[in-house]
């Protein structure tokens, strides 16, 4: 290639006129085992990546993405939970010594310590070896941190009925919601008997179900009011025949425009 | 005729140099598993990559169904999962993406913690990767609420309760990212959508740009 | 002018001059969106609120804490709505009303009274077994930091209204 005077140039750009032929180099003559990155390498790297998709592609088909019902501020007996990655964070809050007042220690101390000391991995372990029996106290420190994280994302994680959260947080239909009556006296009758466990909008809560899209009978209704049905108790309804009634309708009515 | 098309932009942009720089290059022996097959571990920094390609290409067509709106985000997901032809996939490797990101991710700091290769000469690429890592945790939990389902809104609000435990500055930070005081809602979802959407992406891009440059730069480590 | 050695060569004079514009350049771009993405933050609300009718008569309060639940209009940017609000009321031994939230101050889930079985006549929360004594005061060694907030309270014709919760070291 020239350099300086007699660089001959595409035009009056600054392109130089020399075209470099692009071939590959080989590689086969280094030391190793080497190979060339395109197009050799890079072709079994997108076969991995092939296999990884599909599986990937069939963890989104067998597995939909799960939604809640539309968030309700008012829904007090939800129980919050974090995205899974946050679990262990949300569990650490739990211990003694990283909540009330030692709060500082759960949100700051223990995390800033654990990835301030990840952020400057490279200073704090200046030593030359790199293999890990070369350098205990880092590697021991990251398998300490490693197993506390597994084990308070398994401890958070355990202590959750899946299935049953799924199941009380259903979404309703956009369809579905809107026909709720409020002013009716059959309303009034569940406010004060039922809503308290099964939400304002009759969606359920954490101790009841969502007495959206059932299919019962008024006697059965009056039934379960009275008596209790599974974890509920009975004698929950405390009013008169009449209200029971209008309750019963109401339930019914709310069932039936769906 | 390819070929030719090629010569021709080469002989005007001089692209060649470029194309080696990026592309042209030896892989050791140390890191091909066709060599060795424990060498299988060097895949994780790419299948990180890999997702968050699936992830960006998601993100943008989930786009033009979603609205950042708290009557209607919920409505817009619900319809796009239920009522649009593969929606529920576009959904689908949007929310198992977010996981198995955050998977690939660990595994992929994992190695190269354990094979001490954040060493001199490569500190300031490690660095670059735990930002990385923040960033995409940040990802994680603001696109967290954007479905505003129960889920999402309550766990927000730990979230952010939990920011509001920071001395002195906790409650500038609740109120600078929820938008407003007490109120969890229009406003932070607005903003949720935008930091997930526009601000940390723009950072992704950029500290990705940097992780890769210094990669191709450095070359890759040598073996232990 | 002297032929002395210049402090401040023409080059370094560049070089100040370019970070100057290039300062003001980002300043002028970015000094309206900081502003306008920080103005939650500056803007600071009355801590006043309206008192609400909670529908609950005086004399209907007992020793026992029971749940109210009442709507206030909430304005949340530009979004206005109506929020349903809870507390739990009742009169301490002395006689006097005294009104909870039942915000949890560990993470702000909701606790409620008796909440669990094995706690009895103690307010439970369930996400991280937080307890608070009928006072609102929280136990020691349960994750809360500080008791429940207080509402505000008035009696107006024998009806109770509720106001704004607050912060029990403001009271």
């Amino acid at each position: 290639m020239h350099k300086g005077k007699g660089m001959k140039f595409v035009g009056d750009s600054r392109i130089s006129a020399e075209q470099k032929p692009n071939i590959p180099k080989d590689y086969s003559e280094y030391p190793g085992r080497t190979e060339a990155f395109w197009p050799n390498f890079l072709l079994k790297e997108w076969l991995a990546g092939s296999v990884f998709l599909v599986g990937f592609l069939t963890l989104t088909l067998a597995h939909p993405a799960p939604l809640e019902g539309m968030a309700d501020p008012t829904n007090s007996g939800y129980i919050p939970l974090p995205d899974w990655y946050f679990l262990f964070l949300y569990e650490l809050l739990k211990y003694n010594f990283a909540s009330g007042p030692y709060i500082l220690f759960g949100i700051i101390i223990i995390p800033g310590l654990a990835f301030g000391g990840l952020l400057l991995a490279p200073f704090l372990d200046k030593g030359p070896g790199r293999r890990p029996h070369q350098r205990p106290v880092s590697v021991g420190m990251m398998l300490l941190a490693l197993t506390s994280v597994i084990w308070l994302t398994y401890q958070s994680a355990s202590g959750v009925n899946w299935e049953q959260r799924a199941e009380a947080n259903k979404p309703v239909p956009p369809s579905e919601q809107a026909d709720i009556d409020k002013d009716s006296e059959g309303y009034k009758v569940f406010e004060n008997n039922c809503m308290s466990c099964h939400g304002e909008d009759l969606q359920g809560g954490a101790a009841a179900p969502p007495l959206t899209g059932i299919d019962r009978s008024k006697k059965e209704i009056k039934d379960i009011a009275k008596n209790g049905i599974g974890s509920m108790p009975p004698d929950q309804f405390s009013g008169s025949d009449k209200e029971l009634d209008k309750l019963a309708e109401f339930i019914v009515s709310v069932n039936e425009d769906q | 005729m390819l070929q030719k098309i090629y010569d021709w932009i080469d002989e005007r942009a001089d692209i060649t140099p470029i194309w080696r720089d990026i592309a042209d290059h030896e892989v050791p022996e140390h890191v091909n598993p066709a060599h060795h097959f424990s060498a299988f571990v060097y895949c994780f920094g790419g299948l990180t990559f890999f997702v968050v390609v699936i992830q960006i290409l998601s993100g943008m067509f989930l786009t033009m169904y979603y609205v950042p709106d708290i009557e209607n985000a919920w409505r817009s997901v619900y319809y796009l999962q239920t009522e649009v032809a593969h929606g529920q996939i576009v959904r689908g490797m949007h929310h198992w993406g977010a996981s198995v990101v955050i998977v690939m991710l660990l595994l992929h700091t994992l190695r190269v913690f354990f094979q001490g290769a954040y060493k001199k000469p490569r500190e300031l690429n490690w660095i670059v990767g735990v930002l990385l890592f923040f960033s995409i945790l940040g990802l994680g939990f603001t696109g967290y609420l954007l479905p505003w389902d129960n889920k999402a809104y309550f766990a927000t609000e730990v979230g952010l309760n939990i920011a509001e435990d920071v001395p002195i500055i906790g409650e500038d930070i609740k109120t600078l990212l929820a938008g407003d005081e007490e109120i969890v809602g229009a406003q932070t979802l607005a903003r949720f959508f935008a930091i997930h959407v526009f601000f940390l992406p723009a950072v992704l891009f950029a500290l990705l740009g940097v992780h890769f440059i210094l990669i191709r730069r450095q070359g890759i480590s040598g073996p232990l | 002018m002297s032929k002395d050695k210049q402090p401040v060569s023409r080059r370094q004079f560049l070089n100040y001059t370019l970070t100057g514009a290039g300062g003001f350049m980002a300043a002028g771009l970015l000094i309206s969106p900081l502003r306008m993405a920080i103005d939650p933050v500056l803007q600071k609300e009355e801590s006043q609120g309206d008192f609400t009718n909670v529908q609950l008569a005086e004399e209907d309060l007992t020793n026992e804490p029971q749940r109210v639940d009442w709507e206030v209009e909430q304005i949340d940017g530009w979004y206005e709505s109506k929020v349903s609000k809870t507390a739990w009321v009742y009169k301490d031994d002395n006689g006097e009303i005294v009104a909870l939230s039942p915000i949890c101050k560990h993470l702000g889930c909701v606790v409620s009274w008796e909440g669990s079985d094995d706690y009895p006549n103690q307010f439970y929360c369930p996400c991280h077994d937080g307890r608070y004594y009928k006072d609102g005061e929280n136990v020691p060694g349960t994750p809360p930091t500080a008791g429940l907030d207080i509402y505000e309270h008035k009696v107006e014709n024998g009806m109770l209204y509720l106001g704004k919760a607050q912060l029990r070291e403001e009271l």
